[in-house]
């Protein structure tokens, strides 16, 4: 794929060199001159074209009209927004991808301003520390349908019922799966004879309804299932 | 009229007490509660300390029912953003943006705003009393590039014809005053020294006017 990169800070280099490890086409555009000092001893010369990318002399310079993809990651918010409605307007770049630096503006990364992707950074990083956090606590990974159902993942505390029996003789929730076992750094797929260990991670298809009953099995016991009786 | 102007620096400033004082419902935002000191003290209208771009400060300040606003903020794309959504989001009849760093002008050009360049604006006046003090400024048409210059005729032009003042150049002439009387101009028209002649002008035709003015 062809993939324009506007700003060459830290997301954005990491992404040029990612992106390119798997092949894909990528240059770049910076106009910071620190920046573009880091920028050079990183990536190779001919993939990075100095400017500012919210002047569309410089987009067209940066052969905007061959990328299928812009991201735009500039350190700000405005400028990202505004990058985006340029190229779509006057480049019809088929597809742009923004990272929203401060989450208070995240209600104008949309259609407003053609942004078809909007990657809130600040919100990511909390669900990750959240998920650090949560040993004991069962956590939401991926709502599904309108989160009738969830992907949950929970990390087994000593003292969880489910700790040291097999997963076929647990009373387990109708509307529940155990979909994955994290050991250490193993992936134990759940048959009926695996017996749960202490630490271990359980990812879980659950609906709204049994997810308490889930949290039961797999938490601390009382606090962590006030629904228990 | 319902006025808000997002930005209170100098030029924010300044422009919020000029519509307060027309006698305008004027609310200012800044998201430094500091700036608002460079308010005159005689200001009337509203302040606001916020981010102008997070969710629901615009509206806190209006949006909705104002007729105008002008973003002077002093980043272009911040300018950029607040008047696309005042447009575009909120239906705001008359937007104005602020072009703070004239290279980034082009950016303001692609969205389709109207803007106002305060420092290319001041810098070209400022050159143009320095290059040629014989020719007064007194409008300028969109960002300068067209401008309405007021010519005293010189002692030495008495006699000839407005069509050899300003024959084969890029400028044409408005009107010619003569003892306080002003009248459309006719190229036959005798100039007499003292003469007030208003010309509209570009760059390159008032500089073609002035160098004829010194020479005969």
């Amino acid at each position: 794929m062809r993939i324009l990169i506007a700003g060459g800070g830290r997301t954005g280099a990491t992404l040029a060199r990612t992106l390119q490890a798997q092949r894909h086409e990528v240059w770049l555009v910076e106009h910071r001159p620190t920046v573009l000092a880091h920028l050079h001893r990183e990536l190779p010369t001919e993939l990075i074209y100095e400017g500012n990318p919210n002047d569309p002399r410089t987009l067209e310079l940066a052969r905007i009209a061959d990328a299928q993809v812009l991201v735009a990651s500039l350190s700000s918010d405005a400028e990202n927004l505004s990058l985006c409605f340029v190229a779509r307007e006057h480049f019809q770049v088929p597809r742009t991808i923004a990272t929203i630096n401060d989450p208070r503006f995240a209600w104008l990364f949309g259609p407003r301003f053609h942004v078809d992707v909007a990657v809130n950074q600040a919100d990511i990083l909390a669900g990750l520390i959240e998920q650090e956090l949560s040993v004991g606590d069962m956590m939401t990974l991926l709502k599904l349908r309108k989160g009738s159902y969830s992907l949950v993942s929970e990390t087994l505390p000593p003292a969880a019922p489910a700790v040291g029996r097999a997963l076929r003789d647990l009373a387990f929730p109708r509307n529940a799966v155990v979909c994955a076992i994290l050991r250490r750094s193993d992936v134990v797929i759940p048959r009926g004879d695996v017996r749960f260990e202490e630490g271990d991670e359980v990812l879980a298809l659950v609906d709204e309804a049994s997810a308490g009953e889930l949290a039961a099995l797999f938490g601390a016991g009382s606090a962590a299932s006030p629904s228990r009786p | 009229m319902n006025v808000i102007v997002v930005g209170c620096g100098r030029v924010g400033a300044e422009l919020a007490f000029l519509m307060s004082r027309r006698g305008h419902d004027v609310t200012v935002i800044d998201h430094v509660g500091s700036s608002f000191s460079h308010l005159d003290p005689d200001y009337r209208g509203r302040t606001i300390e916020a981010e102008p771009l997070a969710e629901g400060v615009l509206e806190k300040a209006g949006v909705r029912e104002a007729q105008a606003l002008a973003s002077v903020t002093n980043s272009d794309a911040v300018n950029a953003v607040v008047a696309h959504v005042a447009r575009n989001a909120y239906g705001v009849a008359n937007v104005v943006a602020r072009n703070y760093d004239p290279r980034w002008r082009v950016l303001h050009e692609a969205m389709g705003l109207l803007s106002v360049s305060s420092t290319a604006w001041g810098a070209q006046r400022t050159a143009e009393l320095l290059e040629r003090p014989r020719l007064r400024a007194v409008f300028s048409a969109g960002n300068g590039e067209v401008e309405l210059y007021e010519v005293t005729v010189p002692d030495r032009w008495a006699g000839r014809t407005m069509a050899d003042l300003v024959a084969g150049l890029a400028c044409s002439v408005v009107s010619l005053t003569q003892a306080g009387r002003a009248r459309l101009p006719e190229p036959a028209q005798v100039l007499g020294a003292g003469d007030i002649v208003h010309v509209a002008a570009t760059h390159e035709g008032v500089s073609a006017l002035d160098r004829r003015l010194g020479e005969a």
